[in-house]
């Protein structure tokens, strides 16, 4: 019921964005409160599964909420609330200045895109989960395209295109892992289903298993935004509507990143956790490498945030193949740079709307022009940084430490000295924004009352900067057994 | 059935060959029709009747309406003629051998734990994706890019059809309306795209770099 409950709320939100009766006003607060409905649904989940426990629904478990899950519904409810909660709040918010884009269509599409995510990661057959990433990729090539300049439609054109294709082959992964189960174990309808297939895992081929998640990681890792499949990203989170990218940086990489977690589970039951495990760490020190080289020279903010979601992605990915405590770090840092990421993507939606520009060149005195906004886009780059005291920082130490248990020092330190290089450049092109004087005449003037969703974000961000919160470990904990046992 | 597998990977060769973008459509549709005889032909063998309901959806998806929806497209945007692929006639040639070559090797696993009679098509099929996919990189109208990404699809489901007679019938399904959903996507953006830069050639969509 509770799983039920989740899905429907985002499809109830979409629903009502249909009717002309209701008024723009009363479709984005039926939205904001809906979304709000689905993160406390997702807070009850995760208090039921955290101790070890399942809440599942249907023929053999068809939808599935475990832990793993659970951490994922939170990252991608919570986002969603923060993002429409922002629009609502904000009134007039991006499709008007977007180019006129009919509102209802883009509420709608976006409470679908809520819905694909929300299924993606509580659905046990792995074919249906492939559908539900895979219809994220239509719907958000559309919210991409919203604002029609040749940029956007240059932006949805690649993202549809590289999207589609990465998915295609993570669906011939999911082939070939059908195929070696009906081959080994015999036809059964629910031979997709992950639980039947983590069960009887170390009765499959190796070698069919191994050539299976090269696919997978290769399709699944476009989505996830990992280099050197990454080409979409930063065109495709620049140009989409502020609240769009959010969502896309915040909650779409991780669920990305959340399917291949799936089939590592089974594939390191039968061929071991080495093969996986190296496979994910060369991809994600390639992802910082690739990240920091592109931050170095970045002249748009709202690129400037995209590259720094590769460089985050690649943080996790690193994570998930260094073991238990890795796999924990990286379920943090998740929900950390899920909470500063949609923040700082929210906020560059204001600057944009009030110096007209993703210029960084052009964007002078952000301090002084708008006080609020300025000081919460500065306190949001800084955590995704990894300064102190921020939940960042606590998930990016976590991941030191798991790298150096796990016998990896060497590839630890190496994305260290990356990090503190990405730390040195994005710390200028941000003093550059903030100082010296605002360019006259400036559009829009700031409304301080947009901002108080955002809370959500810096109580995430500041709580965990002092320490993980033992229920909250306990269910990160929990997930970590799931991947790595 | 490696006979028809080989047929379907040919139809999808003949695109490099070609130059009118009217000719790709046509290759794509004759690759479609011979999946479905494919699927119609291990229907038959092994008595599925679930396989009969691919053949048709198949028929009706890939060789009727996509098809059509693209000559549409092709007729209304004008433009016939896929001129400078990045990489020439020949040369294409010579790297689809080598693909082929390649997914035999890549596939002997899959082959070698294979128990149906139809295995002996696995690594064709496997070919036609990576066609498909080198389609889609050395072609610049992106109405070549999408028959490039339909070719690939094909070849993912044939895979699909020849190793295991086809997934459950529900990812089946969702796998059509993604299909379908994303081409009618694709479809509005080549629109956009021509309405936009006046041409389909995605050499001309370089604003964004780095």
């Amino acid at each position: 019921m509770l799983l039920i409950a989740l899905l429907a709320c985002p499809l109830m939100a979409a629903a009502l964005a249909a009717p002309r009766s209701l008024g723009r006003g009363a479709v984005e607060r039926a939205g904001a409160a809906l979304s709000g409905a689905a993160f406390l649904v997702s807070l009850v989940i995760a208090a039921r599964v955290a101790g070890g426990g399942v809440v599942s629904i249907g023929p053999e478990e068809f939808l599935r909420a475990d832990s793993l899950s659970a951490v994922l519904a939170l990252i991608v409810t919570g986002t969603g609330f923060v993002a429409l909660g922002f629009e609502a709040a904000a009134g007039a918010a991006a499709p008007d200045e977007e180019g006129g884009a009919p509102f209802r269509r883009y509420h709608a599409l976006a409470e679908l895109f809520l819905f694909t995510m929300l299924l993606a990661v509580t659905v046990n057959n792995v074919g249906v989960m492939w559908v539900a990433v895979e219809a994220t990729t239509i719907i958000t090539a559309f919210l991409v395209g919203l604002r029609r300049s040749r940029a956007a439609l240059e932006a949805s054109w690649k993202y549809i295109l590289i999207g589609s294709v990465g998915i295609a082959l993570a669906f011939l992964g999911t082939v070939l892992a059908y195929f070696n189960f009906v081959q080994r174990v015999g036809a059964t309808p629910f031979a997709l289903h992950w639980t039947v297939l983590s069960r009887v895992a170390g009765a499959l081929d190796p070698d069919v298993t191994r050539l299976a998640f090269v696919f997978l990681l290769v399709g699944y890792g476009t989505k996830a935004g990992l280099a050197p499949m990454h080409t979409w990203l930063p065109d495709a989170h620049s140009e989409a509507p502020a609240p769009i990218s959010a969502m896309m940086s915040g909650c779409l990489l991780p669920v990305a990143l959340y399917a291949i977690l799936r089939f590592k589970v089974v594939v390191d039951a039968c061929v071991g956790a080495a093969f996986t495990d190296r496979m994910l760490i060369l991809i994600a020190v390639l992802s910082v490498l690739v990240a920091a080289l592109l931050l170095v020279r970045q002249a748009n903010y709202k690129r400037m945030l995209a590259y720094s979601s590769v460089e985050h992605m690649g943080l996790m990915c690193l994570g998930s193949g260094l073991g238990p405590l890795g796999v924990t770090a990286s379920l943090l840092h998740a929900v950390t740079h899920a909470a500063g990421k949609s923040m700082a993507f929210l906020l560059s939606g204001a600057v944009r709307e009030r110096y007209g520009t993703s210029r960084i060149g052009s964007v002078r005195g952000l301090l002084r022009a708008m006080p609020w906004t300025g000081a919460l886009f500065a306190a949001s780059v800084l955590a995704l940084l990894g300064l102190p005291p921020s939940g960042v920082f606590v998930s990016e130490m976590m991941l030191v430490r798991a790298g150096f248990r796990a016998g990896r020092p060497w590839i630890t330190a190496a994305v260290l000295v990356l990090l503190v290089g990405i730390f040195i450049a994005v710390l200028g092109h941000l003093n550059r924004m903030l100082y010296g004087e605002p360019p006259e005449p400036l559009r829009a003037r700031e409304h301080p009352r947009r901002l108080l969703p955002l809370v959500l974000n810096v109580a995430v961000l500041v709580v965990l900067g002092f320490g993980v919160p033992g229920p909250l470990m306990r269910l990160l904990g929990r997930a970590a057994e799931i991947v790595a046992p | 059935m490696t006979l028809a597998s080989s047929l379907v990977l040919l139809s999808g060769i003949a695109v490099l060959w070609r130059h009118s973008l009217a000719a790709y459509i046509r290759a794509f549709a004759r690759q479609s029709f011979l999946f479905v005889v494919a699927i119609v032909l291990i229907a038959a063998q092994t008595g599925d009747a679930r396989l009969y309901v691919v053949a048709a959806l198949v028929l009706l998806m890939k060789v009727v309406l996509i098809p059509n929806i693209l000559q549409r497209v092709q007729r209304h945007v004008g433009a016939d003629l896929e001129i400078h692929p990045y990489v020439n006639t020949p040369a294409s040639l010579v790297i689809t051998g080598a693909l082929t070559l390649l997914s035999y090797a890549v596939a002997s696993p899959v082959t070698a734990l294979g128990s149906l009679p139809t295995r002996g098509g696995i690594p064709l099929a496997l070919a036609t994706v990576f066609v498909g996919l080198f389609i889609l990189v050395s072609r610049k109208s992106a109405l070549s890019q999408i028959i490039g990404f339909l070719i690939l699809e094909n070849g993912i489901a044939l895979l699909a059809v020849l190793a295991t007679s086809g997934v459950p019938l529900i990812v089946e399904l969702g796998v059509f309306l993604d299909v379908l959903l994303g081409v009618l996507v694709m479809q509005v953006f080549v629109y956009r795209i021509r309405e936009t830069f006046e041409t389909l050639d995605v050499d001309r969509l370089k604003e964004l770099r780095h």
